[in-house]
């Protein structure tokens, strides 16, 4: 069942109203899987694949659970959704934004009886766990493509917000296409939203206006895929395998896969083992995958999936020393690595980015 | 094509929806109609528009169908405050949410689907002429239709006749009435080619500039064309240098950001509302100058009539 957030407040009474009555409580009662998206699910991209990975979850446990939806929920109107969603029965939460987690954490202490899942959030309480993919190693290997593909070396990035999570991917980007070729460079655009086709357009056509010539993206719309298959320069699909908006400039799409993450945590909280756990996993956990490479030589292809496999297996490390900042301080030497809390704390740029830091 | 060129075609693009939508809502205004619900009849007009264009693989029809889209939502603002003389802030507001959610029912069979975009059509020789050429006159058929429409717009509202009743409509109703104009009929029509505008600039966001489909792509333009009107002072060709001003500021600021220019980008961000604040101020101390600066409101905006008997 998916519900906007309208309909769910106009029919909550109804349904508060049908959960108190007796024997709806019973044991044997499905449980019912509450899910918060930033997005709407058309978005092709974060909320889409969310989506898919709520239907995983109802095809594998079946009548076990039931799950209520909503959809393009703003910030600001999260409280009472949640609360809401507890209230008419749900006893996990998914909430799947960066965005949500001060809210998550504030909602969750008054519902100590509801179990929060919070993806990108950064830490636990006894009822809030998070949960996120290493999409850092999808970026690795745009990078390395991205250096093989361009010939004026340089990369466009189209960036939503400076957090985190978009600052390292950048960083990783770099280090992905330093490991190629040093002289490449990285512009970044900050577009300011993490949808808003239109401007994710604009951002692409100013990047390729100035010279670059392969586009990477931490938007959601596939609006900047489509521009670069219009303008003949390359791209990277972002969250779902966007090949068929660009056939001609995709090269591979990083893929979110939160479904078997979904099964396993509602299948935990039916068996009464669930905990607040911090999960960060990469492409070898599988919570996500990188589409069919695209638009490449047999040679590309097959040195993409050579390093696509070293990061699965661990062999390679996106954060092993050395590793420089933009003025040149070191960051950490050779023959170390940044932990998972350093890679988290990311502030800084890389050599080779040559756009200030927010 | 040298940078600069390549600027101002970007800027083009990002201004002809804003452009389209604003003079269209411009034109409600001086009839003495205060529609809000601008963004709701755009992404309406996006949605019908990319729908049509997919079912009947005609560009044009999905066009009209965007027009036509436009205009229907236009109607039911129309049958609420002119028929029933409902609060025409709160109907613009509602009309406003609703063609969110109806666009998204509308849209979602078409999500995914993706069709090529309209092209550029080249005017015979004039698209020969260096720079001008290629900026004014290498355009897709929307940005034509909008150089058209601001045109059409300032000539029929300061030089017709019809044009001089309507705004006699939105400065004082009740004389209107009195001399024996049918206001609320103006005013049907003026709502609906504000709706048709409206559709007609939406229909460019899903046909030529984002060529898909997604729920929310209007993403707030319709509230940026109600704000260019009123930073317009109600006169067409001041909303086209606003629109062109709103859409440049919003371009440079993505190419100064690529470029490396060491300045916050939350900043270059706010830009474009920074620049509207100024201009604002600056039109109001010209007026209160007395050198002019352009008109206030029309004074029955927003004031529903109810004929009496």
């Amino acid at each position: 069942m998916t519900l906007s957030r309208r309909t769910l407040i106009a029919g909550a009474g109804a349904l508060a109203g049908s959960a108190a009555l007796p024997g709806a409580a019973q044991a044997q009662a499905p449980l019912n899987v509450g899910f918060i998206l930033i997005g709407p699910v058309g978005d092709f991209g974060w909320s889409t694949m969310h989506d898919q990975g709520r239907r995983r979850m109802l095809e594998v446990l079946g009548n076990r659970v039931t799950a209520t939806q909503v959809e393009s929920v703003a910030p600001p109107d999260f409280d009472r959704v949640a609360t809401q969603l507890a209230r008419t029965g749900s006893r996990l939460i998914f909430t799947t934004s960066f965005s949500y987690f001060q809210p998550t954490l504030r909602v969750a202490q008054q519902l100590p009886n509801v179990m929060f899942e919070s993806a990108t959030g950064t830490s636990t309480t006894p009822n809030v766990a998070i949960y996120n993919a290493r999409f850092y190693e999808g970026r690795y290997v745009q990078g390395v493509i991205a250096a093989r593909k361009s010939r004026s070396k340089t990369i466009g990035y189209i960036a939503s917000f400076p957090v985190p999570e978009v600052i390292h991917a950048i960083n990783t980007v770099m280090r992905g296409a330093w490991s190629v070729d040093p002289a490449m460079r990285v512009r970044v655009i900050w577009a300011g939203a993490w949808f808003n086709p239109g401007r994710e357009a604009d951002a692409a056509r100013a990047l390729v206006d100035q010279g670059c010539d392969v586009i990477c993206q931490h938007t959601d719309s596939p609006a900047p895929l489509q521009l670069a298959n219009e303008r003949g320069v390359f791209g990277f699909g972002q969250a779902s395998d966007m090949t068929r908006f660009a056939p001609r400039a995709h090269l591979t799409s990083s893929v979110n896969n939160w479904g078997d993450y979904y099964v396993d945590r509602a299948r935990a909280v039916i068996d009464g083992t669930w905990r607040p756990a911090d999960t960060w996993g990469g492409l070898g956990s599988g919570m996500f995958r990188l589409a069919p490479f695209t638009n490449m030589s047999p040679e590309e292809v097959s040195e993409a999936t050579r390093i696509r496999d070293a990061l699965a297996a661990g062999t390679l490390q996106p954060f092993e020393g050395p590793i420089t900042r933009q003025d040149g301080q070191l960051v950490i030497p050779a023959g170390q690595r940044l932990t998972d809390d350093q890679i988290r704390a990311q502030n800084y740029f890389y050599q080779g980015i040559d756009v200030a830091m927010p | 094509m040298t940078l600069f060129e390549a600027i101002i075609l970007t800027v083009i693009t990002a201004s002809t929806p804003l452009l389209i939508a604003a003079v269209g809502e411009l034109v409600v205004e001086r009839a003495g109609v205060l529609n809000l619900g601008v963004e709701g009849m755009m992404i309406m007009g996006a949605a019908a528009g990319i729908a049509a264009a997919v079912v009947t693989g005609s560009s044009g029809l999905g066009v009209l169908a965007a027009i036509g889209a436009g205009m229907a939502m236009a109607l039911v603002f129309a049958a609420l405050t002119l028929g029933l003389a409902a609060n025409q802030v709160a109907a613009g507001l509602a009309l406003a949410i609703f063609g969110l959610g109806l666009s998204g029912v509308i849209g979602a069979p078409f999500v995914g689907v993706q069709r090529p975009g309209i092209g550029k059509v080249e005017l015979p020789f004039l698209s020969e002429i260096p720079f001008l050429g290629p900026i004014l006159f290498r355009q897709d058929p929307f940005v034509y239709a909008s150089f058209a429409l601001v045109a059409g717009v300032a000539w029929f509202l300061a030089r017709s006749r019809a044009g001089l009743v309507l705004r006699a409509c939105g400065e004082n109703h009740a004389s209107a009435h009195a001399l024996g104009y049918p206001v609320l009929r103006i005013r049907l029509l003026a709502v609906l080619f504000g709706g048709a505008c409206a559709g007609l600039a939406g229909a460019y966001l899903s046909l030529v500039y984002t060529p898909f489909w997604t729920s929310g792509m209007t993403a707030g333009r319709g509230w940026i064309a109600l704000a260019i009107v009123v930073f317009a002072s109600w006169l067409p060709w001041r909303a086209a240098v606003g629109a062109y001003l709103f859409g440049g500021v919003t371009i440079l600021q993505l190419h100064a950001q690529s470029a490396g220019v060491p300045v916050a980008p939350q900043l270059l961000a706010a830009l474009p509302y920074l620049i509207t604040i100024v201009v604002l101020v600056l039109i109001m101390r010209i007026r209160r100058a007395g050198a002019g600066g352009g008109a206030a409101g029309p004074q029955s905006l927003g004031v529903p009539f109810v004929a009496d008997r």
